[in-house]
């Protein structure tokens, strides 16, 4: 099978810099023009098409971003990801609705909430590895979920209701029926997002990730502060999740601890795994994938679920690495003639 | 006589019941060649993982450049100047020859993750200064035109070659070769005395293990022999080779011998 992600990197290294920043706005122009393309085959039976671009589709591409930070670059299985997701929206939640701060200044103390639960989490867990740290992340995710639905200032099992709509921003108004508008803002922290690893990935940073997750022991002796980097892997995934979080508790303004299950973390897990782990681009269209086919298909009912497991799995077997895999070519050799 | 870079006294290290090294003391001169040789189980490598902190000594000290590396992180001591190969190639497979190594320069660098994200003078100082002598380093082991191929294709005895340049790549003053010449054929073996001799004139200090006799006695300035976990010899090679007890720990000695 051709392998679309070389295929891609290949035209990429080709360009030179008008090319590239061509190919960029049309790609985002392209995705930014989704919400235009209800009409066509794309459209979503049952479920309202553009509500279903924000959340799950754009939402899980965030997330599977910030997951993928953990997971695909650094090679730490957490699966109890949606944790941050859920800190972000009950940080909107509950500042959103007792205090009269809005959603853009709620957005970097939300944030900070998730990174700061990361090193948490991160500082003891992190000791741990491999299946160990999954049994740790998962009971977290849980135990962020019991203590919302215990707490009586969360809402307990009611939740928190009437969260408000971001304010206008540049004169742009958020009504809460105007998806579109949430559309576009979630693409520009996506488009952010994937600056951030990006730039990320080319230096000191992805370099210890990449180490640590081939070889943390030769790492270390390398001289890679590899608990550091481990830790910051996790702060930074958590961020991108607390992110999604306090914008999907101002879109949906309603949010209960059942937004916030287990489900939701292997959703994400599977996004990253279904696209590519530790591909950034492999990454997202596993979550659009998987975000948009449960509702494209939603008019077999009952027998969706099943579809969609038997996609999973007929995947998986025929592409194991996901759909574009990590790097596996090589730059042509220098001293290769050239024709 | 120059001055000892490395010194190990009465080091002892205890697994459950098992002696892997019993009361041994040596020391690693500046700029020297020093080979450490012993029969299999000798605890060549269990030196290694000493010194490096992959294993906390059960009694003794060992001090590099007179500081104490009790306790001290295993990236702190590759910081302070330590770096080791490994007996089993343990390259990081996916990067490029010239990532391992700039992994490996990472090491110095003043400017960390927050640098990078936002593209700080010194982060791209850092980066360009590096990858220029990571390339260095690749053409000064003589692997210089494989620096963006991915470690895993590398022939054997290139993957060899770039651990050690991936140590060099952490600004060492000792490095701990771990059998470098472990499958070469004998002309690579050549090679890599070559190679070794260069290491050491540009200025690095070297411990050896190798299993190669001729290649050890060839390139060492001195060898130290183990022998179940005890040092039974300390000399310069030619003497190391006539000493009837280092004779016996590899040949045995007859039953009817007295």
């Amino acid at each position: 099978m051709i392998n679309l992600r070389d295929k891609g990197a290949e035209i990429w290294e080709r360009a030179n810099r008008p090319q590239r920043v061509l190919m960029a706005i049309s790609f985002i122009a392209m995705a930014a023009a989704l919400p235009f393309l209800g009409g066509t085959f794309l459209n979503t039976p049952i479920a309202d098409y553009q509500s279903v671009l924000v959340y799950p589709i754009a939402m899980f591409v965030l997330m599977a971003i910030g997951l993928n930070i953990v997971i695909g670059k650094s090679g730490l299985l957490d699966l109890g990801y949606v944790a941050f997701f859920a800190i972000g929206a009950y940080t909107m939640g509950l500042l959103g609705t007792r205090t009269s701060l809005n959603t853009w200044e709620i957005l970097p103390i939300g944030i900070a909430m998730a990174m700061f639960s990361g090193i948490i989490l991160g500082v003891p867990a992190l000791k741990l590895r491999g299946d160990y740290l999954a049994i740790i992340t998962l009971g977290f995710g849980e135990i962020i979920r019991i203590v919302a639905l215990n707490l009586e200032v969360l809402g307990r099992s009611g939740g928190i209701i009437g969260i408000p709509t971001p304010p206008p921003i540049f004169g742009i108004e958020y009504a809460f029926d105007s998806h579109r508008i949430y559309y576009w803002t979630l693409l520009i922290i996506i488009l952010f997002a994937i600056w951030m690893v990006r730039r990320l990935s080319v230096r000191r940073a992805g370099r210890a990730w990449e180490s640590i997750r081939q070889d943390e022991d030769a790492a270390e002796l390398m001289g890679v502060p590899t608990f550091k980097y481990k830790v910051w892997a996790f702060v930074l995934g958590a961020s991108v999740g607390g992110a999604a979080g306090v914008f999907y508790a101002s879109k949906t303004l309603f949010i209960a601890p059942d937004n916030f299950t287990l489900q939701i973390s292997i959703l994400i897990l599977a996004c990253v795994v279904f696209g590519g782990m530790g591909n950034i681009w492999g990454v997202i269209a596993g979550a659009v994938i998987l975000g948009y086919l449960p509702d494209r298909i939603r008019f077999l009912s009952d027998a969706r679920l099943l579809v969609f497991g038997l996609v999973l799995v007929i995947m998986m077997n025929l592409r194991p690495d996901g759909l574009l895999p990590r790097k596996k070519r090589e730059k042509a050799l220098p001293n290769k003639e050239k024709p | 006589m120059s001055t000892s870079i490395l010194s190990l006294r009465n080091v002892t290290m205890r697994f459950g019941g098992v002696t892997a090294l019993n009361d041994v003391t040596f020391d690693v001169k500046e700029k020297e060649i020093l080979g450490l040789i012993g029969p299999n189980g000798a605890g060549k490598t269990t030196v290694f993982n000493v010194i490096t902190g992959v294993y906390q000594i059960t009694s003794g000290s060992i001090e590099f450049q007179g500081k104490s590396l009790a306790g001290e992180k295993r990236y702190k001591i590759t910081r302070s100047g330590i770096a080791r190969t490994f007996q089993n190639i343990r390259l990081w497979g996916d990067m490029t020859a010239l990532e391992n190594v700039m992994t490996a320069t990472d090491t110095h660098k003043r400017s960390g993750l927050v640098g990078g994200l936002f593209g700080s003078p010194i982060s791209r100082r850092e980066e360009k200064r590096d990858k220029k002598r990571a390339q260095e380093l690749l053409d000064f082991i003589g692997i210089g035109e494989y620096g963006d191929r991915l470690a895993k294709n590398l022939p054997y005895g290139v993957q060899r070659r770039l651990e050690i340049a991936r140590a060099l790549g952490t600004e060492p003053k000792l490095i701990l070769l771990d059998e470098p010449a472990a499958g070469f054929n004998p002309a690579e073996k050549v090679e890599l005395a070559k190679v070794i001799r260069k290491i050491r004139d540009a200025g690095y200090t070297i411990l050896l293990i190798e299993h190669d006799m001729s290649l050890v006695m060839k390139v060492s300035d001195r060898v130290v022999v183990l022998d179940f976990g005890q040092k039974i010899a300390d000399n310069t090679p030619q003497k190391v080779q006539d000493d009837p007890r280092v004779i016996e720990a590899y040949l045995g000695v007859p039953e009817d011998a007295s």
